[in-house]
């Protein structure tokens, strides 16, 4: 059975697969070694996440071989693929929420006294691997109660559990806190070690190079090149994967003369959905034509944050007002408030919904897009085209199911269906997660654009170099409080990195 | 409304090209469902293709078994709108045996009294009182549902008891619907202003069945082309997106749900005001519980629900007629239609199987679940 013990070579010869419309993967050529960190570049919709799909058994190619060891193999399934030695981290988290960690672990995999499942030796499995890779996870807590990150390392835990000998981690630090990503870096590089072959896809070039031996570039289905991302300069990668020059710098900005106070936060208080205090008399005020960054490690209260303001999440204490009017309940007039919910899956989109169904989400029952009580399709296409247009979403038309696009691309829906009402109010949870380099310069020009529109805007990302080169003004949260406020044009980064973890006393030195 | 027919068209021409791709699947279903029940007419000493032709004779082999097969539709079709109708809004409404009685006898309520009013009137209000019967014992599960999280579920089942009891007690003196000194416990006669009319004289081929096309033209033109629709499939597919788009997914979940259970009030309706032409005990037997497999059949399409509901109503209507036929009893017809709704299910496993093998594996879909849960889809 497991002949997983000696993978020492990985190869995908002339790989090709059309879905309806477009040419995914476009005779692909492909190689990982034990031992080794392969890095996967490209572009949203590039075909990433599909050529692991391919690999992981879950895709068949309509044409190319795949070679273990040098020995033809043919991947039907997922579970063929984990008998080969084969394990996935999905691009989007394939957890299920109200089972507890140590079950989603277990899950699938055969119990020695079938059919009763004896979870103490998994357990003990558990924390030794925990304990090993030094992860902080408690076996007994159900998944829908941990962060991000924690559910991050548990896919990981899945994969060491079943003992894979390749890891396929497709865009594993999207979700991670700086911290966290550095973290995941750093094991990634034991994994290699111990003599695991590693796939490792992430639209971050500094993770590149940190990691990964080599890298290989798609673009529009097809190997653009495989190079050694520590010799190559980064403007070079972009240039690979993006075909052009990408800018991703603090840019020039004027302040905005009109100000008036948007949003007005007073003494909030709220709590998580654990029931614990998530948020801390917060006081905050923002105003239009400015961008204020929220920086902090995630899970700090950013998201109660951003739910308490759209109305989402009911607060405890406190008042919340945009444009004068106190906030009693979800907003749905879409010119005051747009809002990019840092799940797309989970509450950003309608997986099953097309394209088009989703773009207009919030907005299908207004004109023109119903007319006398009737929904006009016409009306729907025309906007959608246009936004498909304007927002760059690579996608067959606007009647397939948003979920087969690219995670990318399934971000740009939200993107562009949250900005075309030109909202007074604009919060966008970590926006650019997932996004390749073009489509992150592209959302942060369209950020910039909002602001200079008079939008006020609240941007919250864990990646602060990201709130760096957007904000201009910039707050970090911890345990629920904001540690500091901070003008953004001249901020101490290793003051920031302070606050993030809660020590204040740097503030007082800066005058 | 002139609207660029030829926009509309490309939206409808896709709906038209899944109905076929879903339309194959209880086809072949219903083919396997016979080729078995073949094999049990055959243990029972009868020929198979006759005991079939007979059937089929009994069911649409003249005018007369037309109307029949018509007849025995209706109810179903009504009862398996409702049931797809939740099934969209991510309800399901199990209760329709329940609405059936409810509606029925808020119907024939009305439909026994006098009224001092134009005659079509009478026939309005019996009808609406019908629908409102059933809409009302669907606030129940409705409000259970939609603001204290008990799954509707268990409510409508349960409510199923409640319902065919309650009937009994309306038709037992001393209730005010009882037929004073009757043998059997019934209501008075329908007025004859209140009866739904005969579509073809000398056939029980009463209105109900156009009620029930209707019903589905409306209800596929309102999950498709209205807000309405929009929201309710929006709260089935995804309740937290649908909150976060500002749907008001408690409200939402009681309006779908008091329709879907309306509509299984008229299922009861038509049966009392059509066919039965009184309030009896028991009158329903079972239909509800039909609806549900009709629904499940059609994959909650109202489109498709028009066909399987003829499929069934056909079952029944040429069960006699192979009965007297050649000897083979009508209940193997429920055999048949058993087997063929779980086909359905089977199908649908294997080919998500085939296809995820294949490809078409949704992105979202947890791996564990491979082999486990379209079911529940
Ligand atoms: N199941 C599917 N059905 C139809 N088209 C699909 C399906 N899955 C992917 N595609 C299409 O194939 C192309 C490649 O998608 P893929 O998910 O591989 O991109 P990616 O490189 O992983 O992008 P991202 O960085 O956004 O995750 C896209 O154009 C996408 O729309
Ligand atoms: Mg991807």
């Amino acid at each position: 059975m497991d002949q997983s013990n000696d993978l020492s070579t990985l190869r995908m010869v002339g790989i090709s697969k059309r879905f309806p419309g477009v040419l995914a993967n476009d005779n692909i050529d492909f190689e990982v070694k034990a031992g080794q960190v392969h890095g996967i570049l490209g572009e949203n919709g590039a075909g990433k996440t599909t050529l692991m799909k391919i690999l992981y058994g879950l895709h068949q190619p309509d044409s190319g071989e795949i070679f273990l060891n040098g020995k033809k193999v043919e991947i039907h399934s997922p579970k063929a693929a984990g008998d080969l030695g084969i394990g996935m981290v999905h691009q989007h988290f394939m957890l299920i929420e109200n089972l507890t960690a140590l079950e989603n672990v277990v899950l699938g995999l055969p119990t020695k006294h079938p059919p009763l499942l004896d979870l103490e030796p998994a357990r003990n499995r558990f924390n030794e691997l925990t304990k090993e890779y030094d992860l902080h996870l408690t076996p007994s807590s159900p998944v829908w109660s941990l962060p991000v990150g924690d559910q991050q390392w548990l896919e990981i835990l899945k994969l060491l559990f079943r003992n894979a000998k390749l890891l396929i981690l497709d865009e594993p630090t999207a979700v991670l806190a700086p911290k966290q990503a550095k973290q995941l870096l750093s094991t990634v590089r034991r994994f290699a070690q111990e003599g695991r072959a590693i796939i490792f896809i992430s639209h971050k070039l500094e993770e590149m190079k940190e990691v990964v031996d080599c890298v290989t570039v798609l673009r529009d289905g097809h190997v653009v090149g495989t190079v050694d991302p520590k010799e190559v300069q980064s403007a070079q990668l972009a240039q690979m994967m993006v075909g052009r020059d990408v800018f991703l710098d603090r840019r020039e900005r004027a302040p905005y003369k009109d100000k008036k106070e948007v949003l007005v936060i007073e003494h909030l208080d709220c709590l998580n959905d654990r029931k614990l205090p998530a948020l801390r008399k917060i006081d905050l005020t923002v105003k239009s034509g400015e961008i204020v960054g929220v920086a902090g490690v995630d899970g700090n209260g950013q998201r109660e944050l951003a739910e308490c303001i759209t109305g989402l999440r009911q607060f405890t204490g406190g008042t919340i007002h945009i444009n004068q009017k106190p906030v009693d309940g979800v907003i749905n007039d879409t010119t005051l408030l747009g809002y990019i919910p840092e799940d797309r899956h989970k509450t950003g989109l309608v997986l099953k919904f097309t394209v088009e169904e989703n773009l207009i989400l919030k907005t299908f029952e207004e004109l023109p897009y119903t007319k006398r009580g009737i929904i006009q399709w016409h009306e729907i296409r025309q906007k959608a085209d246009a936004l498909i247009k304007e927002y760059d979403i690579r996608t067959p038309n606007s009647m397939v199911p948003v979920n087969h696009l690219s995670g990318g691309n399934q971000q740009k829906v939200v993107v562009a269906r949250e900005l075309s009402n030109k909202p007074a109010l604009l919060i966008s949870s970590q926006p650019t997660r997932g996004l390749d380099l073009g489509a992150v310069e592209s959302v942060h020009n369209f950020l910039l654009k909002e602001r200079n529109r008079g939008a006020a805007v609240l941007f919250i990302s864990t990646e602060l170099s990201e709130v760096l080169t957007l904000s201009d003004r910039i707050i970090v949260m911890f345990n629920g409080e904001i540690m500091g406020d901070l003008n953004a044009e001249k901020v101490d980064v290793n003051l920031i990195g302070e606050l993030m973890l809660g020590h204040r006393e740097g503030l007082e030195a800066t005058p | 409304m002139n609207y660029k027919i030829n926009k509309l068209d490309s939206t409808r021409l896709l709906d038209i090209g899944g109905l076929v791709l879903s339309g194959g699947r209880p086809i072949l279903a219903i083919i396997l469902a016979f080729l078995v029940s073949a094999v049990m007419i055959i243990i029972q000493g009868a020929n198979p293709l006759e005991a079939y032709s007979a059937m089929l004779r009994g069911s649409f082999g003249s005018v007369a078994a037309l109307a029949n097969t018509c007849v025995r539709a209706a109810p179903l079709l009504l009862g398996g709108l409702g049931v797809a109708l939740g099934v969209k809004a991510g309800l399901l409404n199990v209760g329709i045996e329940g609405q059936i009685y409810v509606g029925g006898s808020a119907a024939a309520a009305v439909g026994i009294m006098p009224i001092p009013v134009a005659p079509w009137l009478h026939l309005v209000l019996a009808v609406s009182a019908g629908f409102l019967g059933g809409a009302i014992w669907g606030l129940i599960p409705a409000y259970l549902k939609a603001y204290r999280g008990v799954s509707e579920i268990v409510v409508t089942l349960m409510l199923n008891y409640v319902g065919i009891q309650l009937c009994s007690l309306l038709v037992h003196e001393p209730s005010p619907l009882a037929e004073k000194g009757a043998f059997f416990p019934q209501s008075p006669p329908i007025l004859a202003s209140a009866q739904l009319p005969i579509l073809i004289k000398g056939t029980s081929l009463h209105l109900g069945i156009i009620l029930g096309l209707i019903a589905a033209i409306i209800l596929a033109y309102v999950l498709f082309y209205t807000p309405f629709g929009m929201r309710t499939k929006m709260i089935g597919q995804n309740p937290e997106a649908a909150r976060y788009a500002g749907v008001n997914v408690k409200k939402q979940t009681v309006v779908a749900l008091i329709l879907s259970c309306g509509l299984g009030g008229l299922a009861g309706t038509g049966e009392v005001l059509g066919l039965k032409l009184r309030l009896f005990d028991y009158f329903s037997g079972g239909l509800g519980y039909d609806a549900i497999a009709v629904a499940l059949m059609a994959n909650s399409n109202p489109v498709g629900v028009i066909f399987s509901a003829l499929f069934f109503g056909a079952l029944r209507a040429g069960a006699g007629k192979m009965e007297t036929a050649v000897g083979i009893k009508a209940p193997i017809v429920q055999v048949i239609q058993a087997l063929a709704v779980l086909f359905v299910i089977m199908i649908g496993f294997v080919e998500y199987n085939r296809k995820s093998k294949q490809d078409k594996r949704k992105e979202q879909m947890p791996e564990d679940t491979i082999y486990g849960s379209e079911l529940n889809k």
